[in-house]
C-alpha cells in the first residue's frame, strides 16, 4: 500500500525546480524528506498535496495513475497537507477547525453545535487519547502546539492514508516536540503514512523508517533511518558543494576594516531581542537561525523599525532614529526577502524598477535625464549581468535570478558610493547556481569597497561561503558569534538547535 | 532533441511570444482604427470637418476628467467622487461669476475646492486607512448633498461673462477652445506621469506601495497627491463644462464617473497592458466619443449607448484582469 511519484518534473518560470524524481511512500512508514532551502521538498509535497500539478510525470495510488489536482482531491484519495504555516481559522473553535466544510447541519443548513462538539471530540480521543484541549476556544488563543495539534486532527478526519507534515515542530518547545513525536510514532501502525519535513537532521533521523534526499530539484538517494548518520545525511544535502565550490572558492580571509559601521544597542523588536550587535566596514557577516528565530526580524526591523519596542542604532558613530528613509539617507540599503512583494513592481519595467531607489539620479528640477538614466540602466545590467531582451522589458518576465539582480541593482543605481551597510535577507531565494555567484561576486565587491555587509539567510551553505562571521539566533536571542576558522554545516545546525557540536 | 532543435524551438516560441505582445499592446488600438473606418465607410456625416471637430468638443472635458483619474489608477487609487466633483465646480464657478466676481477668481476658486475634496479624499485614505473605493463613495455623497444645496437643485444661468463662455464655445479656425484645453492637458499630464521624479513615484506607490516604502518612497505623499490631482483635474473638467452649458447644472457631472473610469480601463488595454498611461486614456476617450458619436448618428436611444458602454467596460476590464497581473482594489 503506498502512493508513488513517478518521473515527477515542476517547471517555473524561473527554473526547474524538480527534475525527474521518482520517490515511494509507504502507507505503513514514517519517511523523512529532507533537502536544503530550494532542493524541492515543499514542490513536491505541494504536488502530492494537490497544491500544485506537475509539469510532467505522474502519481499512482497503488499502481493506479490518479489526478490530483486540487488539495481536495487529493483528501479524497486520503492524502491530507498540514502545511508549515498552518491554516486554521484563528475565530472559530477547534471543533468547528477540526469539521471545517464537514460540519454536521440540520435541514437547510443549520449548524449542530452540540453534535459538532462531540464528533470533534471524539476524532481527538481517537487519533491522540492522550492529548486534551478545549475544543470550544477560538484557536487564535490557544498555543501553537494545541493548534499544530488540531491540524492533524482535522487532516486525519477522512479516510486518510498519507498524512504530509511540513515542519510541524519548528514553532514548538522541546517538551511539547516531544508530544508531537509520540503522535506522529504511532500513526503508521494505524494505517496512516507519515511524509516528514524538517530541519532537524536528529529529528528525521529519530522518526523515519526511511529518508528521501533531495538536492535541488533532484532526487539524491533514498534510504533506511538506520543506514546512515546525520553527518551522513548533511554529506547527501551537500555534496553539490563540491563542484559549486570548484567555481567558487571560499574567500581568503579579507581584511575587516577598523571603523564600526553599524553599533545596535539594546534592540527590542517583537520576540527579537538584541542587546548589542555590531558590525565593522568591509566586514561581512550573517545571520542564522530555524523559523521564527528571529534572523529575519532583527535584520528587517534595523531598517523598517517594524515592531520596534526599543533600541538605538548608530550607523559610522552617527546615531540615526528615523526609519526607512532616514536610514537610507545615512548610507544603509535594504534587500529583502520575498521580492515579488517587497522589493519589485511586477507589470513595471527593468528601467523602472532600477531607478525606483534613486529616481531623481540624474534629474533636473524633478525632470528625468532620459538618457543619462539609460546609461545607468545599461551599467548596472553590465556590472550585474543581468539578462533581459531590452531595458523596458517587464520584471514579471524575467527569471528569479534576474529577478533577484534587479532587487539588488536598484540599490545600486546612481548610488555612486554611498552605502555603508547593506542589509540582505535570503539574498538567493529561489535563484539559479548562475545568478547566485554573480550576487555573491557583487556582495563580495561591496565588501572590498568598505560596505558593511549583514545577511540573514536559511541556506547554509551560502552563509559559509560568503560571509566571515555568523550569529546563531535562537528564540529571538542572538548566540556566540561563531568564527570563519569554525564554518561548517554540523557547527551551524549544532548552534541553531542548541545541541553541541 | 538536438541542440539545434531546441534553439529553434525556442527562437519559435520567442516570436510567437513577440507577436502575443504586439497583440496585446495594441489590438485595442486597432479596433479604435476599424471603429473609426468603419463608421466613416458606413455613416456619410460621420468624416466631415463638422463632425470630427464636433467629437473632439464632446471629449475633451471627458478627457480631461480621465487624464487625472490616470494618476489615481497609476497609484492603484480609484477616485468615485469624480463626477461629483465636476458637478461642485461645475456650479461653483457660474455660482462666483453670477454674483459678480471675475472670471479668474471664480476658477481659481473652483480649482481650490477640487483641491479640497482631492487633498480629503487623500487624508482620509492615507491617514485615516479607509480603502479609497469607499472613502470617496461617501465623499461623493457628501458633494451630491452639498451640489443640491447650493443650487437648491435649480440651475445657475444667465449674466455669465462672454470671456468665460467662450472658453467652452468658442473655435479658433474652426477648432473648439475646448480641444486645446484638452491638448494641453494631456501633454502636462503626460509629461508628469512620464517625464518626471514624480511621475515614476505615482507608479511606484501604485506598482507596488511595498516596495516602494522600502525604496524610501513617501507613499503617504504620493498617495494622497495621486488623489489630489484626481480632483484638480476634475475640477478643471467641471469649470469647463459650466462654460460649454452656459449655465451650473447639480446633476450633470455624475455621468463623468462612469464615463472616465471607462477611458481609463480602455486605456489599460493597451500599450503597457494592465497600466494606467495618459495616452492609453486619450485612446479611451477617443474610442468613447467616437461610439457615442456613431451611434447618435445612426440614430441611436442614449439609453442604448449606455449598455453599449457598459459593456465595452466590461469587456477592457475583462481583458486587461485576463491578461495581466492587475488587481483592481
Amino acid at each position: 500500500m503506498s502512493v508513488k511519484l513517478a518521473n515527477i518534473v515542476k517547471d517555473f518560470p524561473g527554473g526547474r525546480a524538480l527534475n525527474n524524481v521518482n520517490v515511494v511512500f509507504g502507507f505503513d512508514e514514517i519517511h523523512g524528506l529532507i533537502g536544503e532551502n530550494g532542493a524541492g521538498k515543499s514542490t513536491l509535497v505541494n504536488i502530492l498535496g494537490g497544491s500544485l500539478a506537475p509539469s510532467h510525470g505522474e502519481i499512482l495510488i497503488e499502481g493506479n495513475a490518479v489526478k490530483l489536482t486540487t488539495p481536495r482531491l487529493a483528501l479524497l484519495h486520503g492524502i491530507a497537507h498540514v502545511s508549515q504555516e498552518g491554516s486554521l481559522v484563528p475565530q472559530l473553535t477547534g471543533a468547528e477547525n477540526i469539521l471545517l466544510g464537514a460540519e454536521p447541519r440540520r435541514l437547510g443548513g443549520v449548524l449542530r453545535h452540540q453534535e459538532l462538539m462531540e464528533q470533534a471530540n471524539s476524532l481527538l480521543h481517537k487519533w491522540f487519547p492522550e492529548v486534551s484541549i478545549s475544543l470550544d476556544q477560538p484557536v487564535g488563543e490557544l498555543d501553537v502546539a494545541d493548534r499544530k495539534i488540531i491540524e492533524i486532527v482535522r487532516a486525519l478526519r477522512g479516510d486518510t492514508s498519507i498524512l504530509i507534515l511540513d515542519e510541524p515542530t519548528a514553532a514548538l518547545q522541546s517538551r511539547e516536540k516531544m508530544q508531537l513525536w509520540e503522535i506522529i510514532r504511532s500513526l503508521p501502525a494505524r494505517g496512516v503514512g507519515v511524509v516528514l519535513i524538517s530541519h532537524f537532521l536528529s529529528e528525521i533521523k529519530q522518526l523515519s523508517d526511511r529518508i528521501t534526499v533531495l538536492r535541488d530539484g533532484e532526487h539524491v538517494d533514498t534510504l533506511g533511518a538506520g543506514d546512515t548518520t546525520e553527518s551522513g545525511l548533511v554529506d547527501l544535502m551537500l555534496r553539490r558543494s563540491a563542484d559549486e565550490g570548484a567555481v567558487f572558492k571560499k574567500k581568503p580571509s579579507q581584511p575587516v576594516g577598523k571603523t564600526t559601521v553599524l553599533e545596535v544597542n539594546d534592540w527590542k523588536a517583537g520576540k527579537v531581542d538584541v542587546p548589542e550587535f555590531s558590525l565593522k566596514a568591509g566586514e561581512i557577516v550573517g545571520l542564522i537561525g530555524l523559523t521564527g528565530a528571529g534572523h529575519f526580524g532583527f535584520a528587517r526591523s534595523l531598517y523598517s523599525r517594524q515592531g520596534l519596542l526599543s533600541g538605538t542604532v548608530r550607523i559610522c558613530g552617527k546615531d540615526v532614529a528615523g526609519n526607512v528613509r532616514e536610514m537610507q539617507r545615512n548610507g544603509v540599503a535594504f534587500v529583502p526577502d520575498h521580492r515579488m512583494e517587497n522589493a519589485l513592481m511586477p507589470d513595471g519595467s527593468v528601467t523602472e524598477n532600477l531607478s525606483m531607489v534613486h529616481s531623481s539620479f540624474a534629474a533636473n528640477h524633478g525632470v528625468l535625464n532620459l538618457a543619462a538614466e539609460k546609461t545607468e540602466v545599461m551599467r548596472i545590467v553590465d556590472l550585474l549581468n543581468i539578462k533581459l531582451n531590452n531595458r523596458n522589458q517587464l520584471v514579471r518576465e524575467l527569471s528569479g535570478g534576474n529577478k533577484q539582480k534587479v532587487s539588488l541593482g536598484k540599490w545600486l543605481y546612481g548610488a555612486a558610493d554611498r552605502y555603508r551597510v547593506m542589509i540582505f535577507i535570503e539574498p538567493t531565494e529561489g535563484v539559479d547556481i548562475g545568478a547566485k555567484q554573480e550576487i555573491y561576486r557583487q556582495i563580495r565587491a561591496l565588501a572590498e569597497q568598505g560596505v558593511g555587509v549583514l545577511i540573514a539567510s536559511s541556506d547554509l551553505l551560502e552563509i559559509e561561503q560568503v560571509t566571515q562571521r555568523v550569529v546563531p539566533f535562537v528564540h529571538g536571542r542572538p548566540g556566540k558569534s561563531i568564527p570563519a576558522e569554525e564554518f561548517s554545516e554540523a557547527r551551524f545546525i549544532g548552534a541553531l538547535t542548541g545541541e553541541a557540536a | 532533441m538536438s541542440m539545434k532543435e531546441q534553439k529553434m524551438t525556442s527562437s519559435q516560441n520567442k516570436k510567437s511570444m513577440i507577436n502575443m505582445e504586439w497583440i496585446q499592446k495594441y489590438s485595442t488600438f486597432v479596433v479604435l482604427i476599424l471603429m473609426f473606418v468603419g463608421f466613416a465607410i458606413s455613416i456619410d456625416r460621420f468624416a466631415t470637418i463638422f463632425n470630427l471637430t464636433n467629437i473632439l468638443q464632446q471629449i475633451s472635458i471627458l478627457t480631461i476628467v480621465g487624464c487625472g483619474l490616470t494618476f489615481g489608477f497609476a497609484a492603484k487609487e480609484i477616485d468615485l467622487s469624480v463626477g461629483y466633483t465636476v458637478g461642485l465646480a461645475g456650479i461653483l464657478v457660474p455660482m462666483l461669476l453670477v454674483n459678480g466676481f471675475d472670471v479668474w477668481f471664480a476658477l481659481s476658486a473652483g480649482m481650490a475646492a477640487g483641491l479640497v475634496v482631492g487633498v480629503t479624499n487623500g487624508l482620509l485614505v492615507t491617514k485615516v486607512g479607509i480603502p479609497s473605493l469607499i472613502a470617496t463613495l461617501a465623499i461623493g455623497s457628501v458633494l451630491f448633498g452639498i451640489n443640491f444645496l447650493l443650487t437648491g437643485g435649480r440651475a445657475i444661468y444667465g449674466g455669465l461673462p462672454d470671456s468665460f463662455l467662450f472658453l467652452g464655445q468658442g473655435r479658433i479656425m474652426g477648432v473648439p477652445i475646448l480641444a486645446f484645453f484638452m491638448l494641453g492637458a494631456v501633454v502636462l499630464a503626460w509629461f508628469v506621469m512620464e517625464r518626471t521624479v514624480f511621475g515614476r513615484y505615482i507608479y511606484a506607490v501604485g506598482g507596488n506601495q511595498k516596495a516602494a516604502e522600502l525604496s524610501g518612497v513617501r507613499i503617504v505623499f504620493y498617495r494622497t497627491a495621486a488623489l489630489a490631482i484626481v480632483a484638480l483635474f476634475a475640477a478643471a473638467a467641471g469649470a469647463l463644462l459650466a462654460a460649454r452649458l452656459g449655465s451650473g447644472q447639480p446633476n450633470v457631472g455624475e455621468r463623468y464617473l462612469l464615463d472616465g473610469l471607462a477611458t481609463v480601463f480602455i486605456g489599460m488595454t493597451m500599450f503597457r497592458p494592465g497600466t494606467a498611461t495618459i495616452l492609453g486614456t486619450f485612446c479611451g476617450a477617443l474610442f468613447i466619443g467616437i461610439i457615442d458619436n456613431g451611434l447618435n448618428l445612426i440614430g441611436m436611444d442614449t439609453y442604448v449607448q449606455n449598455i453599449v458602454k457598459g459593456i465595452v467596460i466590461l469587456v477592457a476590464v475583462a481583458i486587461v484582469s485576463r491578461t495581466t497581473s492587475l488587481k483592481l482594489l
